[in-house]
């Protein structure tokens, strides 16, 4: 059963990616801690080695990733809510300039374009990394703030419509303060499990340390071992009339 | 460009690509290198075709356990014959892969004290007996098929008798092995046509023959003609991918 669940994982593109990306960054971690060690180069060039070649190879399987990024931002352009709407399609058509600039990477690492300055297409292609993901970050943010405050609503019409004087007190010290807050926080955020997944997955980018990057990356594997396929489809739009 | 998006979410249909473009690639250098072209355009066409062939086997990494999967699947099946022939193709391609990922240490510099020559000589020892394996079930039932379609044709009126008579006369005299390979061909091209997914099959494991005679010295061919090929059996791969009804089951 072990081994069904782990071809079932590797056959979908995202899964092999995910492993071979978990290994890369392990590589860098281990030889970021080992390169400190005395007498140790010959592992420590091995390793970056390998994480060169695994480099490599992923980036030879994303080809063809911009088309993927540019339809994806087709179909969030027909979103019906403004936020992320604009959010979603700015981040992806920002992933497909990834995209490209990765493939550009590509063709110098293989030999077939050596002329190319690969920092300056490095430093555009984090650029565009991050600026995707800042996107993805501020519609998360948005989908729970309306969240948020429909759930405050529903408080508080089931207060005013409450007879007992004394459980309506009770009622506003729950839904005041900070405690309150984030009770309802993570009441929201317990019925949305794929928010919960795509706002975790934002926020665990910190990748300039390389132990950071390798947790990051084991962390967002577990993720989705964990979660199979979920994706956070688009929402509809917030109600604007409360029951 | 939708198509292509739910075309490339296989990671076995990306994979057939590179396949594609590594086997291409090999075309391409040694039809460049006959007609003179620059060394140096010779050399970024090579290098490029082994940027590919290792990528594919860091891809390939794991691939053992698929192929043992479908072993265990196999051996479900109810006919004999293709029962043995398929969890003999799954578990020979097994080896094949773990060979492949063995290379693929060796090559990475994981492993530097890996015999390149030896393991490849293994891996692809095993990939031929699989495609051996492969080609003997599709032989089972092209026979199985001519065997119905014959019976079918005799099944029917006036037609049978007039096949019966020609049948008779073509076991009389001395052309009649040339008559009766002649029929037996007409049948064999009349179950290929009717049945696209055997002809696929059958096709793709004639093309894909070649590259593991050649490597392993058995059949020395030029390589163009191994790049061709592999290309061809990539492509018909990529149509069974395409149109999954082309695949041929089990």
């Amino acid at each position: 059963a072990a081994m069904e669940r782990f071809v079932d994982f590797t056959d979908r593109s995202q899964g092999r990616e995910r492993l071979l990306r978990a290994t890369q960054y392990t590589c860098m971690l281990l030889s970021y801690v080992i390169e400190r060690k005395a007498d140790k180069e010959e592992l420590v060039l091995k390793l970056k080695q390998l994480e060169a070649s695994m480099s490599s190879g992923r980036k030879m399987f994303r080809l063809g990733n911009t088309v993927h990024a540019l339809v994806a931002a087709r179909r969030t352009t027909q979103l019906p809510d403004v936020v992320p709407r604009v959010c979603l399609t700015a981040s992806n058509l920002t992933r497909a300039l990834y995209f490209v600039c990765d493939t550009v990477l590509w063709l110098k690492s293989v030999g077939l374009q050596p002329d190319i300055d690969a920092p300056k297409w490095r430093n555009w292609a984090t650029k565009c990394y991050y600026f995707s993901l800042l996107m993805n970050l501020a519609r998360d943010w948005y989908e729970v703030s309306w969240r948020l405050e429909h759930a405050v609503q529903k408080e508080k019409i089931k207060e005013n419509s409450s007879w007992d004087k004394r459980n309506q007190e009770l009622n506003c010290l729950k839904c005041d303060g900070l405690h309150g807050f984030f009770l309802l926080l993570f009441q929201i955020l317990k019925n949305h499990p794929p928010l919960v997944l795509d706002m975790v997955k934002n926020l665990l980018v910190l990748p300039d340390l390389p132990v950071i990057s390798a947790l990051h990356e084991h962390a967002l594997l577990t993720l989705d071992l964990w979660s199979g396929e979920c994706q956070l489809c688009p929402r509809a739009s917030a109600p604007s009339s409360f029951p | 460009m939708e198509p292509w998006v739910r075309f490339s979410a296989q990671s076995q249909a990306r994979e057939r690509l590179l396949r594609a473009a590594q086997y291409g690639c090999a075309l391409a250098g040694a039809a460049l290198q006959r007609n003179g072209a620059s060394a140096e355009v010779v050399a970024r066409v090579r290098q490029l075709e082994a940027h590919l062939s290792l990528g594919r086997k860091l891809l390939r990494l794991g691939g053992s356990a698929d192929a043992l999967e479908a072993a265990k699947r196999a051996i479900h099946l109810s006919d004999t014959v293709l029962r043995f022939c398929l969890t003999l193709s799954h578990l020979n391609r097994a080896m094949y892969l773990a060979c492949d990922n063995v290379l693929w240490a060796g090559k990475a510099g994981l492993a530097p004290a890996v015999d390149q020559e030896k393991w490849s000589q293994r891996s692809f020892r095993y990939y031929l007996f699989a495609l051996i394996v492969n080609l003997s079930r599709d032989a089972y039932e092209i026979r199985a098929l001519m065997e119905r379609e014959a019976g079918g044709q005799r099944a029917k009126g006036a037609e049978a008798g007039r096949q019966q008579q020609q049948r008779r006369r073509a076991e009389a005299g001395l052309q009649q092995l040339g008559l009766r390979l002649q029929l037996e061909l007409r049948l064999l091209l009349r179950v290929l046509r009717g049945n696209p997914p055997l002809l696929l099959d059958v096709l793709k494991n004639a093309c894909d023959l070649f590259i593991p005679l050649d490597k392993l010295g058995l059949y020395r061919s030029s390589p163009a003609f191994v790049g061709l090929c592999g290309l061809a059996s990539s492509v018909l791969s990529i149509l069974t991918i395409l149109h999954p009804w082309l695949k041929l089951k089990p």
